[in-house]
C-alpha cells in the first residue's frame, strides 16, 4: 500500500516537475536572453551617450578658452603707434572686468616691447618697453598666432595658464594674458553627467585642472590626489570603443569617457556612477527577475492544477480496481475527461460487471452442483438459466438405496465407526453418481434417493439407472466385505421404478432441494424397502423399457407396504463380481 | 488593574527615554565667532548660511549654530573663542577677518577652524600651506589685503594731480604692516607721498578726516581692515562731511555714500566658509581643504558721490568698474 502511494506520488511529482519545466524552460531562456541582449543594447547606448556627453563637455571647456581667445583678439587689431595709447588701455581695463578669469593682461607691440600691463592686483604699468620679445609666449604666439602655456600652479595651489596671442601682422603687436583656471569651475560645475555624474579636466601630463570639487583642483600637483584621474584616462584610452569603467577618486565605480580640448591639448573626462549608468540595465534586469519569478509562480500553479487533473483519474482508477479487486462488483468508475483515461475506466466498469455476471453464474452453477451431477449443473449453466429446475411434470426413473442392518450397528457401533462407514459409503457412490449425471435428490442417514431424467432429459432414462443401480450395487458389495470382516453386520438394498411424476425446487431462499413427487417415488422407496442385501427391485416400467438390453426377472406379484393391489417386481440380475460382468 | 499597570509601565519607559535623547543630539553644533554685532554682518551670514545649505546643512533643521560677537571689540575675540571651544563645538568658524581666525587659532588644537578672512593666511601664520593646510584649521581668504595698493593707483588715477595721498590704518590689525609696505612701494612707483593715520576706534575716525584735510591730501586710502569695512556708513558720513574723496575695501561703503571700493567679494568668502564648515561637518579633515582664495576683486563707483564731490571720474575708471552706482 505504501509502495503504491509511493508510485503516485512520483507520478504527480514527474508530471508536475515536466509541466513545470515545459512553462519554465521557455520562459528563463527567453527573459536571460532577452536580458543579455537588452544588456549589451544598454551598454552601447551607454557608451554613445557618455561619448555624446564628453564632446559636448570638451566643447564647453573649449568655449571657455575661446571666450577669453576672442576678446583678447580685440586688442591685438591696431598698430602700435610710438606714443601711449590711451584708447587700448581702456579697453584693456573693461576687457579685464568682463572676461573674470584674466588676472593680468600684457600688450607688446611689434618689437615685442611691453606697451602696457593690467592687472587686478598689482599695480598697472604703461609704457616700460621692457624687452619681451624672447619670452617663451611670445615666441610660441608669433610662431601659431595663439599659445597656450602648461598649467602652473599659483602657490602650489591655484592653477593658472598663459595664453599668448599675436595679431594678423606683425605690427598689431601681442597680447598676453595670465588666466586663472579656477574660474573654469563655473562650467564644470554646471557639467551634469545624468544624475550624479560630472565631469573634469586634466592637461597633458595628468594634472587637474578642472573638478567640480574644487578643493581637489587647489591641492595643486599631489600625486596621490592625482593618481584616481590619471588611471581613470588611461582605462577610457585600453577600453576603445566599448564604455569605459574604473573608480573615481571615491573608489566609486564609474563609467567613463573623454574628449579632447584641442588648444591647451587638455582632456575633459565625463563620469557617471556605474550604479547610475547602467541603472535602466539594472531595471531591466529586475524587470526580468519579476517576470521570470511570477511566470514561474504562474507555472508552478498551472503545472500543480495540471498535474492534480491528471492525476485524479488516476487515482479514481486505483480506487477502483482496488474495490473490485476486493470483490465489490458493482462499484463503477466516473471519470469524464473525454480520454483514453475515461475509455480506460468505461472498459474497468465493464470488466466489473462481466466479473459481476461470472461470480453470478459461479454461484449458481455451486448451488446447482449440491443436487446434480457436475457436468449436469455445468450444462445447465451454459444454457444460461435455470428454468430447467422449475416444476413440471415429467417420465422419471426413480433410485432409492440403503443400507440393511445398519440402524442396529449405529446403536453399537462408536460414531467414529459410524461416521467412517458412511464416508467409505458415499465416498464411494458419489463417483458412481457423477459418472452416469444422476440427480441426487436427497440423502439422510444410510439411505438416498436418485433421480434419472430429470431435471436434464437423457437418453434411454431406464437403461441408464439399471446400470447405475448394479454399479452401485457392486460398489457397496465389496465395501461390505470389508465391513463384515470387521465384524459388521450390514447390507444393501435398491429399489427402482419409472413413471411421470412433479419435479421442481422446493425449500426457501438459499436452502433449495431438487426433488421429485409422484407415485413413482413412493414405489421406488417402497421397493427398496422390500428388497433384501444384495437386491436390486424394479417396477415392470422399467424391466418393459430395458428388455432385451438387461436382465431382468420377473418375481411375481408382491404386496408392497402402502399400496392395496399387488404390483409385479422384477429383480435385476447381475454377475456378482463386477469383473465378470 | 492590568491596563493601569501598563500604562504606568509605558509612563516610566518614556521618561527613561526622554533624557538619552536629550543627550544625544543628533544635530552637531557650528561655534560662529564673529567681530562684529549681526546686523552689519547680516548680508555675510545670508552667504554663509547658503555655503552651508550646498552640502546639505540647514540652520535648525539638522545643524545648530552658537554665535558669539564681539560687537567691535576684537579683544574680546580670544575669550569668545575659547568659550566655544570650551562648548566643543563640531566645527568652529572664525569669520570676518585676520583677528578671528588668530583667537581661533589659540583656543584650540583640536577643533577645527574654517576662517574667513582678507588678509594672506601664510604669511599671517595661521596656515603654513595653501594647498596643504597641516593641523586643525583651513579656510577662505579674499585678496582684500593685498589690492590695498591698487586702491592707491585708483584714487591717484581719480585725482592725478594730487601729490600726496591719506592712508587710514587700523594699529591692531595684523595685517596693517605689510599693508603699509605695500603701500609704500606702490607710492614710490606712482611718484606720490603717503599720509599715514592711525585709527583703531571709532571715536579716532572724525581725526583722521580732519588731519588728511589739513595735510591736503588728494584722497583717503584705506587699508583693508574689517574694523573699516563694517562701519562703512559712519565712514561714508564723513567723507561727504569732509568732502574728501576715499576708497575701501567693502561695496558696504559706495552703497552707503562713499565713492569706491576695491576689494574681494565677501558674498563669495563667506559662502565658502558656509561650504567648508558644512564639509567638515561632513568629517573631511582641513588636510584635504586646501586654503580657498577668492579670485573675483570688485571695483564699486558711486557717481552720485562723485558729483556731490565735484569729482569727474574717468573712463578707464567707469569701464573697469564692475559696478556703477548712479
Amino acid at each position: 500500500m505504501t509502495r503504491q502511494r509511493l508510485r503516485i506520488r512520483g507520478l504527480f511529482q514527474k508530471y508536475f516537475l515536466v509541466l513545470f519545466l515545459a512553462v519554465v524552460i521557455p520562459l528563463a531562456t527567453n527573459g536571460v536572453s532577452e536580458a543579455w541582449f537588452g544588456y549589451r543594447d544598454q551598454r552601447a547606448t551607454l557608451d554613445q551617450l557618455l561619448g555624446v556627453e564628453a564632446r559636448s563637455a570638451g566643447a564647453r571647456i573649449q568655449g571657455f578658452l575661446d571666450d577669453i581667445t576672442n576678446q583678447l583678439g580685440w586688442l591685438v587689431q591696431l598698430p602700435w603707434a610710438e606714443e601711449p595709447d590711451e584708447r587700448r588701455r581702456i579697453d584693456a581695463l573693461r576687457l579685464l572686468r568682463q572676461v573674470p578669469a584674466i588676472v593680468n593682461l600684457t600688450l607688446l607691440d611689434g618689437a615685442g616691447r611691453e606697451r602696457l600691463y593690467v592687472s587686478r592686483i598689482g599695480l598697472n604699468r604703461t609704457e616700460t618697453r621692457t624687452d619681451r620679445s624672447a619670452d617663451e609666449a611670445v615666441t610660441g604666439a608669433r610662431a601659431n598666432r595663439l599659445w597656450y602655456g602648461e598649467v602652473r600652479y599659483y602657490r602650489d595651489s591655484e592653477p593658472y595658464m598663459t595664453i599668448a596671442m599675436a595679431g594678423n601682422r606683425p605690427s598689431v603687436g601681442i597680447v598676453v594674458a595670465e588666466v586663472n583656471l579656477k574660474l573654469i569651475w563655473d562650467v564644470i560645475s554646471s557639467i551634469k553627467i545624468g544624475e550624479t555624474g560630472h565631469a573634469f579636466v586634466l592637461d597633458r601630463p595628468g594634472r587637474l585642472v578642472a573638478h567640480p570639487d574644487i578643493s581637489l583642483v587647489l591641492r595643486g600637483a599631489d600625486e596621490a590626489t592625482l593618481a584616481p584621474f590619471r588611471e581613470l584616462r588611461e582605462a577610457i584610452g585600453r577600453a576603445g570603443a566599448d564604455v569605459a569603467t574604473g573608480w573615481d577618486a571615491e573608489g566609486i565605480a564609474v563609467a567613463a569617457a573623454a574628449a579632447p580640448v584641442a588648444g591647451p591639448d587638455w582632456t575633459v573626462v565625463v563620469e557617471q556612477p556605474l550604479s547610475e549608468a547602467f541603472g535602466p540595465i539594472y531595471a531591466a534586469l529586475w524587470r526580468t527577475v519579476g517576470l521570470l519569478l511570477a511566470g514561474a509562480a504562474f507555472a508552478g500553479l498551472l503545472a500543480y492544477v495540471l498535474a492534480s487533473r491528471m492525476t485524479k483519474p488516476i487515482h479514481l482508477l486505483e480506487d477502483g480496481t482496488e474495490r473490485i479487486g476486493a470483490g465489490q462488483f458493482d462499484h463503477r468508475i466516473h471519470i469524464e475527461t473525454g480520454d483514453e483515461l475515461q475509455r480506460l475506466a468505461e472498459s474497468f466498469n465493464a470488466m466489473a460487471a462481466e466479473l459481476a455476471v461470472s461470480q453470478e453464474r459461479q454461484e449458481r452453477i455451486a448451488k446447482l452442483k449440491r443436487f446434480l451431477a457436475p457436468q449436469v449443473a455445468e450444462l445447465v449453466d451454459r444454457t444460461g438459466d435455470d428454468d430447467v429446475l422449475e416444476g413440471r411434470r415429467t417420465e422419471v426413473v426413480t433410485i432409492f438405496g440403503d443400507l440393511r442392518g445398519f440402524t442396529a450397528f449405529s446403536a453399537r457401533a462408536t460414531p467414529e465407526e459410524v461416521m467412517s462407514v458412511l464416508s467409505e459409503y458415499y465416498d464411494a457412490l458419489g463417483g458412481i453418481i457423477t459418472k452416469y449425471a444422476a440427480t441426487l435428490t436427497s440423502f439422510s442417514g444410510d439411505g438416498l434417493m436418485l433421480l434419472i431424467n430429470a431435471p436434464v432429459p437423457v437418453a434411454e432414462p431406464a437403461l441408464r439407472a439399471v446400470d447405475l443401480a448394479v454399479e452401485m450395487q457392486l460398489c457397496v458389495q465389496k465395501l461390505i466385505v470389508g465391513w463384515q470382516r470387521r465384524g459388521y453386520r450390514i447390507g444393501f438394498g435398491m429399489g427402482l421404478a419409472m413413471g411421470p411424476a412433479t419435479v421442481g425446487r422446493i425449500g426457501y431462499e438459499s436452502r433449495f432441494d431438487y426433488t421429485a413427487i409422484g407415485s413413482v417415488v413412493n414405489l421406488a422407496a417402497r421397493l427398496c424397502a422390500s428388497a433384501a442385501d444384495r437386491e436390486i427391485l424394479a417396477d415392470a416400467t422399467v424391466a418393459e423399457a430395458v428388455e432385451g438390453q438387461r436382465v431382468l426377472n420377473p418375481m411375481g406379484m408382491r404386496r408392497l407396504k402402502g399400496y392395496d393391489e399387488e404390483f409385479l417386481v422384477y429383480h435385476v440380475a447381475y454377475a456378482e463380481r463386477p469383473d465378470a460382468a | 488593574m492590568r491596563r493601569r499597570d501598563v500604562l504606568a509601565w509605558l509612563g516610566a519607559a518614556a521618561a527613561s527615554t526622554l533624557p538619552a535623547r536629550a543627550q544625544s543630539p543628533a544635530m552637531p553644533v557650528i561655534g560662529y565667532l564673529a567681530p562684529e554685532s549681526p546686523v552689519p554682518f547680516e548680508s555675510r551670514l545670508k552667504a554663509f548660511r547658503e555655503g552651508l545649505a550646498d552640502v546639505g546643512y540647514v540652520e535648525g533643521r539638522n545643524v545648530a549654530i552658537e554665535y558669539r560677537w564681539a560687537d567691535g571689540r576684537y579683544d574680546r575675540l580670544p575669550s569668545l573663542a575659547a568659550d566655544l571651544a570650551g562648548r566643543n563645538v563640531s566645527v568652529l568658524v572664525a569669520s570676518g577677518g585676520a583677528p578671528s581666525a588668530v583667537a581661533a587659532k589659540a583656543a584650540t588644537k583640536t577643533i577645527t577652524i574654517v576662517f574667513e578672512m582678507g588678509g594672506d593666511p601664510v604669511a599671517l601664520g595661521v596656515v603654513d600651506s595653501l594647498s596643504r593646510p597641516a593641523g586643525n584649521i583651513t579656510g577662505v581668504s579674499s585678496l582684500s589685503v593685498e589690492v590695498s595698493r591698487k586702491r592707491l593707483e585708483f584714487m591717484h588715477e581719480l585725482r592725478p594731480t594730487a601729490s600726496s595721498f591719506g592712508v587710514a590704518v587700523n594699529p591692531t590689525s595684523p595685517t596693517s604692516g605689510s599693508q603699509v609696505r605695500n603701500l609704500q612701494m606702490a607710492a614710490e612707483a606712482l611718484g606720490v607721498q603717503l599720509h599715514v593715520m592711525n585709527a583703531s576706534t571709532e571715536g579716532e575716525f572724525e581725526a583722521m578726516f580732519l588731519s588728511a584735510t589739513q595735510a591736503q591730501a588728494g584722497g583717503l586710502v584705506f587699508t583693508s581692515d574689517p574694523y573699516f569695512a563694517f562701519r562703512s556708513t559712519k565712514l561714508a558720513d564723513l567723507c561727504l562731511r569732509y568732502s574728501m574723496p576715499a576708497v575701501t575695501q567693502s561695496r558696504d561703503f559706495p552703497a552707503a555714500g562713499g565713492l569706491m571700493s576695491y576689494g574681494g567679494d565677501f558674498i563669495q568668502s563667506h559662502r565658502r566658509a558656509g561650504n567648508y564648515a558644512g564639509r567638515v561637518l561632513n568629517g573631511e579633515k582641513p588636510s584635504s581643504l586646501p586654503v580657498q582664495l577668492v579670485t573675483k576683486v570688485e571695483l564699486v563707483v558711486n557717481l552720485k558721490t562723485a558729483k556731490a564731490l565735484s569729482i569727474t571720474i574717468p573712463p578707464s575708471l567707469i569701464s573697469g568698474a564692475d559696478m556703477v552706482i548712479e
